[in-house]
């Protein structure tokens, strides 16, 4: 038996040892520092290689500044359209009993199980020249395919769940009580969507945006299949960085990469704002 | 990392007397016990009973070795005992919320201290199982070994909590609420089986509890506890007849 | 027969919510991967069978789902580490580990494919370290497995965390108390609650990496038979205007990713029906 006297240093029955618990801190910082801090670096790195003009120039050109504008576009249609879905999925969801409601959700979350590079490929399927429905839209002149509605459906079918996902548990756990109270007290349906559900779902609601907007901007499979990579027209920037690398135009590649990490780097500041300021209202996983 | 656990160091059946000698526990500047000092004799039934923030629960803590003393001493058989482990001290413990393991069976439950030992002292199988089925008649549950802690009702859990920290062969038992979350009729019935279980195994047995009439009953000798001080020591007859101060005499009327 | 397909209800926009919620799926989501299957049906199984078989297909599909095998193998042992030393350990730079963790939830997969190459190339570097010890990471299969690790680290130490969060202290001291070390009781106690949730992780995780395109083709090197991923071979048929080929190789990952899915679901049923919660 070991010395036991009162002098031995009392370890809590729930805790590993101080060297297990170094190591293990260690062993988790060293893994981030290579797969995640290191690359986070080396983007702002290889972009100033050659000093801040460089870095600068060439997000200046026509290429690259018509890049940023498509992005933007898109961001700017998809996550509108896919908040309003997530909001219309939640309430029919959680405001109503009716048969196939898990269903319904596997559905919604189908596709982040599906690979990009396959949404792509389904878009393209759908409504490419070759298909029924795409062949009678571009005879009218509404081509998909190669043009802005195909990568903003693209991008859409990829960053579907977002909103729902974020919505969904929180307004299940609010319950129904409050718009049943407004709704006996002579509210009508809108007015008691705008001022009981939409105030108690709004940061849940700024969380899923704000996830479904860095994916939107950011996204690369599904987008390089249908846009056609047409410079200047339908060249996003995660594009747009593909083919300047191929180029070997390695500053102007991560100078446009490093406004995407800005980006990223500011969606989850955010969010972890977000988490830490407004964790009742988020769904329960977020919080700390 | 613990590899080794004591042997036995008492007599099979020759319960142990347990001493707390100034014992003193501070969390950060809050004082949760000053010094205390507590004789219980061997094969005792004691209560530890006081409202919330007596220091009850953290005097059973340490006893029990979850808690280290700012100061004091606790002695095992007048052995000094507190620098032990928790493993080291073989404390049957009851927690209040009986902490059951809920991915394993009832009999796996009562299995795991025995289990856990390491291969050298570890019963094998047959035994193991023998000296499961065996808590389980003295709990009075023999039939729900093969079932999983959700599947069973408040009292029922706290049966097998306890089956559990017998099947250690502990050398103490120590019960934090163990009625607090049963409701009024299960813990009477409750009450009595841990009379008859302490008289069986003849362990010492310290039990928290802010139910006075709990403790009256149920207890050989009764500490009154207030905001980290013993106030009175005594048999439950004659604390109700001869209250040392006024919190005794508030507590226990009401 | 008597449960009716709608409950009534007092509440306010069934018929708009339903019929956006139904409109859209529908536009975005079913009637794409409708056309997909159509397109399989008209070529034919048989058809799709020889395109699937045959050998470059079938060493992208295989490289492509051992690899995520692999990096999610790695991310399940990490992430779980990870998220223990997040819930439990208080160190200084904690909250910004853990606030770290999200970023390849956050960062395009461009970026992270080429900051990636440019670190662990032979002239990156991590690469120029590697290659003098003669081990080439960037253009070979562990280029690969370093891509899928960093899509799907979050994944396994964001579905465990709250897992451990909830896990009562009172339980490990029940498992002290009995007389069990540390180790015992992690091993015996700790780790076969997080277990369900690791699971869900994992699956996650590998269903991620098994579709991963843009992280991966910038490091894989991309020769045909040795770093050629599935998704990549997707994206050469259609640049050569077999869709056909493409849609069979789409359909195999889809069969593979619902199979994925319907795992993860089995799990959850598993675990809650055993235990009592996910």
């Amino acid at each position: 038996m070991s010395d036991a006297t009162a002098t031995t240093r009392f370890r809590s029955a729930t805790e590993e040892t101080p060297l297990t618990r170094w190591l293990l801190v260690g062993l988790g910082a060293a893994g981030m520092a290579l797969l995640v801090f290191a690359p986070l670096i080396a983007v702002f790195a290889e972009a100033l290689a050659d000093g801040w003009l460089a870095a600068v120039e060439s997000l200046g050109n026509r290429d690259a500044r018509s890049a940023i504008q498509l992005t933007l576009t898109i961001a700017a249609i998809s996550v509108p359209l896919n908040a309003a879905f997530g909001i219309a999925a939640a309430w029919f969801i959680t405001k109503f009993d009716f048969r196939g409601k898990a269903f319904l959700i596997t559905l919604i979350d189908l596709p982040f199980s599906v690979s990009p590079v396959v949404a792509g490929l389904c878009i393209v399927l759908m409504f490419g020249t070759n298909s029924l429905v795409g062949g009678w839209l571009v005879a009218n002149g509404y081509p998909i395919v190669f043009a802005l509605p195909g990568i903003v459906l693209a991008t859409m079918f990829v960053t579907f769940p977002f909103v729902a996902r974020e919505l969904i548990p929180v307004m299940i756990e609010q319950g129904r009580a409050e718009e049943e109270a407004a709704l006996t007290l002579g509210a009508s349906g809108w007015r008691t969507f705008w001022t009981v559900t939409l105030p108690n779902i709004r940061w849940a609601l700024l969380y899923g945006v704000l996830l479904c907007n860095a994916r939107a901007m950011g996204e690369f499979g599904a987008v390089a299949v249908v846009s056609g990579k047409i410079r200047g027209q339908t060249a996003t920037m995660p594009i747009t960085i593909e083919m300047l690398y191929n180029e070997y135009l390695s500053v102007a590649a991560f100078s446009m990469a490093a406004v995407l990490t800005v980006l990223a780097l500011v969606t989850l500041l955010l969010k972890t704002a977000l988490e830490l300021r407004h964790a009742d209202q988020l769904a329960a996983t977020h919080r700390h | 990392m613990q590899t080794s656990l004591p042997q036995p160091t008492a007599i099979e059946g020759a319960a142990m007397h347990i001493e707390i000698d100034e014992i003193s526990k501070q969390f950060g500047v809050t004082a949760a016990l000053h010094p205390v000092s507590l004789a219980i004799p061997s094969g005792a039934l004691v209560a530890l009973l006081g409202p919330s923030g007596s220091g009850k629960t953290t005097l059973l803590r340490i006893l029990g070795g979850l808690e280290f003393p700012t100061a004091g001493r606790v002695l095992f058989d007048g052995q000094d005992a507190t620098g032990l482990t928790v493993q080291e001290r073989r404390a049957g413990f009851v927690f209040q919320s009986y902490a059951l393991f809920r991915h394993m069976t009832v009999f796996e439950n009562i299995a795991y201290g025995l289990n856990a030992r390491p291969r050298a002292t570890r019963p094998p199988k047959a035994e193991i199982a023998r000296r499961v089925t065996k808590l389980l008649e003295l709990i009075q549950l023999p039939d729900i070994g093969s079932r999983y802690p959700s599947q069973l009702s408040g009292g029922q859990r706290q049966r097998v909590a306890l089956a559990r920290a017998l099947a250690i062969e502990p050398r103490m038992l120590l019960l934090d609420e163990p009625f607090g979350a049963l409701d009024a009729k299960v813990r009477k019935e409750l009450r009595q089986g841990l009379r008859d279980i302490h008289d069986e195994t003849g362990l010492t047995t310290v039990f928290v509890t802010h139910d006075q009439e709990e403790a009256m009953e149920l207890a050989d000798m009764v500490v009154v506890m207030s905001m980290g001080r013993i106030e009175q020591i005594g048999k439950p007859a004659d604390i109700r007849a001869r209250p040392a101060t006024d919190f005794v005499r508030t507590f226990i009327s009401a | 027969m008597g449960r009716p397909l709608i409950h009534r209800s007092p509440m306010p926009g069934l018929g708009l919510s339903m019929g956006i919620t139904l409109t859209m799926l529908s536009i975005v989501v079913l009637l794409p991967i409708g056309a997909l299957l159509l397109k399989g049906a008209t070529f034919g199984l048989g058809n799709m069978w020889d395109v699937v078989n045959s050998e470059r297909t079938w060493a992208a599909l295989f490289l492509s789902f051992r690899l995520s095998l692999f990096a999610a193998l790695f991310n399940l042992v990490f992430g779980v580490m990870l998220a223990w030393v997040l819930v439990r350990y208080r160190f200084p730079g904690r909250r910004l580990l853990d606030a770290a963790v999200d970023l390849p939830f956050a960062l395009p997969t461009a970026v992270a494919g080429i900051a990636l190459t440019a670190l662990y190339a032979p002239n990156g570097a991590f690469g120029q370290l590697a290659a003098e010890i003669g081990w080439r990471i960037a253009y070979t299969q562990y280029g690969i497995f370093l891509a899928l690790v960093f899509v799907g680290l979050p994944f396994v130490t964001r579905t465990v965390q709250p897992v451990i969060e909830e896990i009562e202290r009172e339980v490990e001291e029940a498992s002290a108390t009995l007389g069990a070390s540390r180790a015992y009781t992690i091993r015996r106690v700790i780790l076969p609650m997080l277990t369900p949730a690791a699971l869900t992780g994992f699956a996650l995780s590998l269903a991620r990496a098994v579709g991963e395109y843009g992280s991966v083709i910038f490091i894989a090197g991309n020769i045909p038979l040795v770093t050629e991923i599935a998704p990549l071979l997707i994206v050469i048929q259609l640049e050569e205007f077999d869709y056909d080929s493409a849609a069979a190789i789409g359909i195999a990952m889809l069969v593979i990713s619902f199979a994925m899915l319907l795992a993860i679901n089995l799990i959850q049923v598993w675990s809650r029906r055993r235990i009592g919660y996910v």
